[in-house]
């Protein structure tokens, strides 16, 4: 029964960046389709926000506070959850951001900028793969959760670590899947459009007006494909990456909203 | 809002083409179990066989199905099952076109009716299918649409060439028409579904070929035609409003390697 495939009832959930935004609202979304979430970010006010909105839904929720970009915390993660749970069946490495190279010059981006940028959105999600593959692969089961960008797939002008950053979420995600497939882990990607979190950038992308399909993604939407990326209806789905982001990736190369005129 | 509704399609209902073939048959019982109601209709005549069998399958799963039995390479019939399925189901919400004719062999000995039947049956077809869906859907404010193809579509195998174009062709047809149709209300996203365990598909028969293929899959097995049905359903359900013009591979992360 299809419908069944996607419950989590039960299931054991890791979510990093879950303080906020995408990773709060994925973490709510997989407490409804019935999984216990652990929820890391580096600030504990916003993990309290994020536990009690998941405790509304009935299921627990274990707060650890994670700077992402260590690994020893990283693995303290995954400790502290087999602690409390024994078991972990998904993992979505959400954390990412803190890009002080935006906004600067190629020759402007210290080695400071590009490591610490680096560091958070990509090794965060390596740290977060070997630390918990030894016990998927114990389980025979596991699914990992990668979330990448549109700016994986395409350059950006004075987009250095982002673009590179993100891109090698992409292959990560490949080298896991292929490397895990046998153990019954699957490995996936998800690829956000644009989804502002405030009025600021709400106006600066003209409230998705660029987008083909018109408007700008909401947080909310990004929750039900995590479901399916965590539950049972997704077990022959590995290494793949799947864009929510209204068309973005399908067209690209022309500005959206207009077309060629009609040539007969 | 409990999770599972995000993916109800209670209310909805479903046409499918291609409903004889294996992959048609479980999008059909799918959709079914998900609450959709359901009309099949065929890609080839004389299948009055399998669709009234696939129509059981859907009464198990709990709808009815309305049997469609046609060509869909005529324009007439593509047409008149678009209008049917619409008035039967009070209103067309999802098209899945699972139309599909595998073809292999030498290119140098394809003559031109190779060409043009190949082409016509595995992407004229679904064209088809896309414009006489949307211009029910067109009417009654949107719609969503998605189109089975392969993963041949973006890479190419030997013997096949013709094959790999048309099911190239329908991943970039379903690009297109999704930017096109976005403010319109339909979205459109497509299904690449790796190689099959299914009756007609050349990976699984008892040669050199399907035995080498094996080894190299990373799980080492075949895709169940019943798998694709969680990326189905997702992409056809509310849950995925933001998503179009996108395709998702059910291959066993066979496109990760290659």
């Amino acid at each position: 029964m299809i419908l069944d495939s996607l419950k989590l009832d039960d299931r054991v959930a890791i979510i990093t960046g879950a303080g906020r935004g995408l990773g709060r609202a994925m973490a709510v979304k997989l407490a409804e389709a019935g999984a216990d979430i652990v929820a890391a970010a580096r600030t504990q006010a916003q993990l309290d926000e994020t536990a009690d909105a998941v405790k509304k839904t009935g299921r627990k929720c274990l707060i650890v506070p994670t700077d992402v970009t260590i690994s020893a915390q990283v693995n303290a993660l995954i400790d502290a959850t087999l602690k409390e749970f024994g078991r972990i069946d998904i993992l979505i490495n959400n954390a990412g951001g803190g890009d002080g190279t935006l906004g600067k010059q190629l020759p402007d981006i210290g080695d400071d900028d590009w490591r610490r940028g680096i560091d958070t959105n990509l090794s965060s999600q390596f740290y977060g793969c070997r630390a918990v593959a030894p016990q998927m692969v114990k389980q025979q089961r596991g699914k990992i959760i990668n979330v990448a960008s549109g700016y994986g797939l395409r350059g950006g002008k004075h987009n250095f670590m982002y673009a590179c950053a993100k891109g090698g979420t992409i292959q990560l995600t490949r080298s896991m899947a292929l490397t895990y497939a046998q153990f019954n882990i699957q490995t996936n990607c998800i690829v956000p459009g644009i989804f502002p979190h405030n009025e600021e950038m709400m106006q600066f992308f003209k409230g998705g007006k660029f987008i083909p399909i018109g408007r700008v993604g909401d947080d909310s939407e990004l929750g039900p494909l995590a479901v399916f990326l965590a539950s049972d209806a997704s077990n022959h789905i590995n290494g793949e990456l799947i864009a929510i982001d209204g068309g973005g990736l399908a067209g690209g190369i022309t500005p959206t909203g207009v077309s060629p005129e009609s040539s007969n | 809002m409990p999770t599972p509704n995000d993916f109800s399609l209670q209310g909805k209902g479903a046409l499918i083409v291609g409903a004889e073939h294996a992959v048609g048959r479980a999008a059909a019982v799918t959709l079914a179990e998900a609450g959709a109601k359901i009309v099949i209709a065929s890609q080839e005549p004389g299948t009055d066989k399998q669709l009234k069998e696939v129509a059981k399958l859907v009464s198990s799963a709990g709808a009815k199905a309305v049997v469609r039995v046609q060509s869909a390479a005529l324009r007439a019939d593509a047409s008149a099952t678009a209008d049917l399925a619409a008035k039967e189901l009070g209103g067309l919400h999802i098209l899945v076109n699972a139309l599909d004719a595998s073809a292999y062999g030498p290119a140098e000995a394809a003559d031109d009716t190779a060409f043009d039947k190949i082409i016509e049956s595995n992407l004229k077809t679904v064209w088809m299918s896309c414009q006489e869906g949307a211009r029910v859907m067109l009417r009654a404010g949107g719609g969503v649409i998605v189109n089975i193809t392969s993963v041949l579509a973006e890479r190419g195998v030997p013997n096949a060439a013709l094959y790999c174009a048309a099911k190239g062709a329908v991943l970039n047809l379903t690009r297109a028409l999704a930017l096109e149709w976005a403010r319109k209300g339909i979205r459109l996203n497509a299904i690449q579904a790796g190689w099959l365990d299914d009756e007609s598909s050349p990976a699984n028969k008892d040669n050199e070929f399907s035995k080498t293929l094996r080894k190299y899959l990373p799980d080492n097995r075949l895709v169940k035609p019943e798998e694709l049905g969680g990326a189905l359903l997702y992409l056809v359900s509310p849950a995925a409003g933001f998503v179009t013009g996108e395709s998702i591979a059910v291959d066993g992360a066979l496109r990760a390697r290659v």
